[in-house]
């Protein structure tokens, strides 16, 4: 029994490794064009995105899960009905076409989003910490700003930033398991289905394990990475 | 022909007058001192002059060019504004190295990028790294640093980081050399060290301007020292004049309360 709980759970953890290696690979980028815009001098723009992290910070993730996988289906319904009802319209028939999407596929959406916004958070805290020295001096050496950014600036980013990502990146490992709120079946999905198959309870406390020694491996990887940049100081 | 003129600079921080009118003009190869109280606008005159604020009005004329002009913001395109820029070396108060290259890579850093855009740069690219990493080997010679081309500025003293600052800004091969409080911040016991580097850069015949607080070193390796107050030029001469014979009763009391402090 006990090897055969371990498989079906590691089968259910590759689906969490899935959606964690997903969401760090398109968050980060997006992270970093988020962090932009909220630091952009362009009003709008400025506004505009500190709003939009404001509500995805401001709302708990398992409500946004919730929200993207019913949403369109619920507005696609909703627009039917309206037709049926006789009205009519370009949009009213687009929206008519809107129904629930992929169960993965939402969780990514959902994902990808939230994480950016915290990410995004972290990226700013991490450029608006460099020194106005650094940029002065990168300056008054006739370098461009995009030389300046990257040839001095984002290194230094980079270093302060490890530690906040590596508690942001440690907490998504567990947010993972926010996906089973939409029937994704991941590691603690994996777990339940013992409880109703089999009456077994110890499933669902052994999946610590698997998380366990995730989180360990990443917390050495963020450890190596802390000692890697650790020849200098800023 | 003056090879800096500096004429009519005004500038305002929100309603704070910190500039109202400055005018002098540089002979090449002259050693030029700044000094007054804080507050008096030494460092942003220095600042307007490298083009990190922009004055409100006036206009700055590097050998016979004119590089700044506030009433006609005449566009230059950005890589003719970074050449006129590293015709200025700037040496900052808090050094302002770039922490993650060594001692030797942070004097390279600037040579290296602007290599990049001459036209024979791929054909010739080895033997141009070569020879910036020459220049630089020799600048940090010069200025006692032989052993330190692979420290990185977290391993270096005070002095020697502001000792590879100045290398740095060296390395552009600048017309003029701007120092902002070069030995602020700086333990007395290390100062010497950096100025004597200054002093053997002007010796070389570098023009120069420095803005400081160290009075005997701007009296002995000066040609000239502007003393400012409230934004304004109180009083201009030679070290002899200023030190020895000022006429401004400010200028007077400056120098009185100085040489206090030495005694105490």
């Amino acid at each position: 029994m006990f090897v055969e709980v371990s498989l079906k759970l590691l089968e259910g953890f590759g689906v969490t490794l899935k959606i964690f290696l997903l969401t760090l690979a398109f968050s980060l980028p997006l992270g970093l064009i988020i962090s932009f815009g909220s630091m952009t001098r362009f009003a709008p723009v400025k506004w505009l995105t500190k709003g939009f992290v404001w509500i995805i910070r401001g709302t708990p993730l398992m409500l946004q899960l919730i929200v993207i996988f019913y949403g369109p289906g619920l507005v696609g319904t909703w627009a039917e009905a309206q037709i049926n009802a006789g009205a009519s319209g370009a949009l009213i028939e687009w929206l008519a076409t809107w129904h629930v999407m992929d169960r993965f596929f939402s969780v990514m959406v959902a994902f990808v989003i939230n994480y950016s916004c915290y990410f995004s958070e972290i990226f700013r805290g991490g450029i608006e910490s460099i020194s106005r020295g650094q940029y002065e001096a990168g300056q008054v050496l006739g370098m461009t700003k995009t030389q300046v950014f990257f040839k001095v600036v984002l290194l230094q980013v980079i270093k302060r930033i490890v530690p906040p990502m590596s508690n942001e990146i440690i907490t998504l490992v567990k947010d993972t398991s926010l996906a089973r709120i939409v029937m994704v079946y991941e590691v603690i999905y994996a777990a339940q289905k013992f409880i109703k198959s089999d009456g077994l309870l110890w499933p669902l406390f052994y999946t610590a394990v698997y998380y366990l020694i995730f989180c360990g491996a990443l917390t050495l990887l963020f450890g190596w990475i802390e000692r890697k940049m650790s020849y200098f100081k800023s | 022909m003056s090879i800096l003129q500096v004429n009519g600079i005004y500038k305002k921080f929100g309603k704070t007058d910190v500039l109202r009118g400055i005018d002098f003009s540089m002979e090449e190869g002259e050693v030029l001192s700044i000094i007054g109280s804080s507050g008096s606008g030494k460092t942003t005159l220095l600042r307007s002059i490298s083009f990190l604020e922009t004055a409100d009005r006036g206009t700055i004329t590097l050998d016979g060019e004119v590089v700044f002009d506030a009433q006609n913001t005449l566009k230059k395109s950005k890589s003719e504004q970074r050449k006129i820029q590293s015709k200025f070396g700037f040496v900052f108060q808090s050094f302002n190295l770039f922490p993650q290259y060594t001692a030797l890579e942070n004097v390279m850093l600037a040579p290296r990028l602007a290599a990049k855009e001459l036209n024979d740069y791929h054909k010739h690219k080895k033997e141009i790294l070569h020879e910036i990493e020459q220049e630089a080997k020799a600048l940090l010679d010069r200025a006692g640093l032989s052993d330190k081309y692979n420290n990185y500025p977290c391993e270096l003293s005070g002095g020697q980081q502001q000792r590879v600052a100045i290398c740095r800004a060296l390395a552009l091969k600048p017309k003029i050399m701007l120092f902002d409080e070069p030995t602020s911040a700086l333990d007395p016991e290390i100062t010497n060290e950096v100025l004597k580097v200054i002093k053997s850069v002007a010796d070389l015949g570098m023009t120069m301007i420095i803005v400081t607080h160290e009075m005997n070193f701007a009296r002995n390796i000066s040609d000239r020292i502007i003393f400012m107050e409230n934004g304004v030029i109180a009083e201009e001469g030679s070290p002899e004049q200023i030190f020895c014979h000022p006429q401004n009763p400010r200028t007077k009391e400056f120098i009185t309360s100085f040489s206090q402090n030495v005694e105490e």
